[in-house]
């Protein structure tokens, strides 16, 4: 078991929670997007070895946020709530 | 073709279901009023004259009208007579709606109780949690304290799956016990 920060509640089990996808890879918008631009929002992933940002969405409290985490460690570095915007 | 029914054991009768073992006492509370408030809490505070964050996880909630937290934007409003403001859209920026019928109600109480909610939940119950709402026994629930006792509120499709498991843990309590 690993406990991850939500912004709101403060430390809850990692079952609590629903990984969201990498921080910053924001929706294409428009009708001419072209096919390698969807193609990089659809399929292309960082998998970064180290320190990663994800969105990650704490279900029992339906709060969204970015957690910075290391996917060797395991260490959270840090966790902060979206409040409407989108991460960067 | 089998007949499954007999696999599943009967759903209780909430009016006198108790569940009761050296330490643990468990019962379902009814006729309890429940409303989930969404949106500008702080507009639903001044309408209802309810102000105040509600209790978030394990904290003590005071009498028998009060509020539970369960995310930034929504609390469940809790009373013992009719709720203060209407269930539908409120043009100041918050909705309510009435959720008596979709939850149901358990309270536990006794010596026992720190084992029962080391059992059904990872959460250290001395450290402070803005929202109630957490998994409990395995399921989404909302968990604080009132009086004595511990009350749960869980969806009514899982109330017979959560009585059957606190028979079970109660009795695995009470064995330890011995």
């Amino acid at each position: 078991m690993q406990l991850f920060p939500c912004p709101f509640c403060g430390p809850r089990d990692e079952t609590e929670f629903h990984y969201g996808g990498d921080a910053g890879n924001a929706r294409p918008d428009g009708a001419d997007v072209p096919i390698e631009r969807w193609a990089n929002y659809l399929h292309m992933r960082g998998n970064p070895k180290g320190v990663a940002r994800e969105v990650w969405v704490h279900m029992n409290c339906s709060e969204f946020f970015v957690m910075e985490r290391d996917t060797v460690t395991h260490e959270v570095l840090s966790s902060t709530a979206l409040d409407g915007g989108h991460a960067q | 073709m089998r007949n499954l029914a007999e696999k599943w054991s009967i759903a209780p009768d909430w009016r006198n279901a108790v569940l009761a073992v050296p330490g643990l006492t468990i019962r379902p509370v009814l006729g309890l009023e429940q409303q989930m408030v969404s949106g500008d809490l702080a507009a639903w505070g001044k309408a209802s004259g309810n102000a105040g964050p509600g209790v978030g996880a394990f904290e003590a909630a005071q009498g028998e009208s009060y509020t539970a937290r369960l995310a930034r934007d929504r609390l469940l409003a809790v009373s013992r007579s009719a709720p203060p403001v209407a269930a539908g859209w409120h043009a100041e920026g918050f909705a309510v709606t009435a959720v008596s019928a979709a939850m149901q109600v358990f309270e536990a109480e006794g010596a026992a109780l720190n084992e029962l909610i080391a059992r059904a939940t990872t959460l250290d119950p001395k450290q402070p949690s803005a929202s109630a709402a957490l998994s409990f026994a395995g399921i989404s629930a909302i968990v604080y304290r009132h009086g004595e006792a511990l009350r749960i509120h869980v969806d009514r499709g899982l109330a017979a799956y959560l009585w059957t498991w606190l028979e079970m843990t109660a009795r695995q309590i009470a064995a330890n016990q011995k």
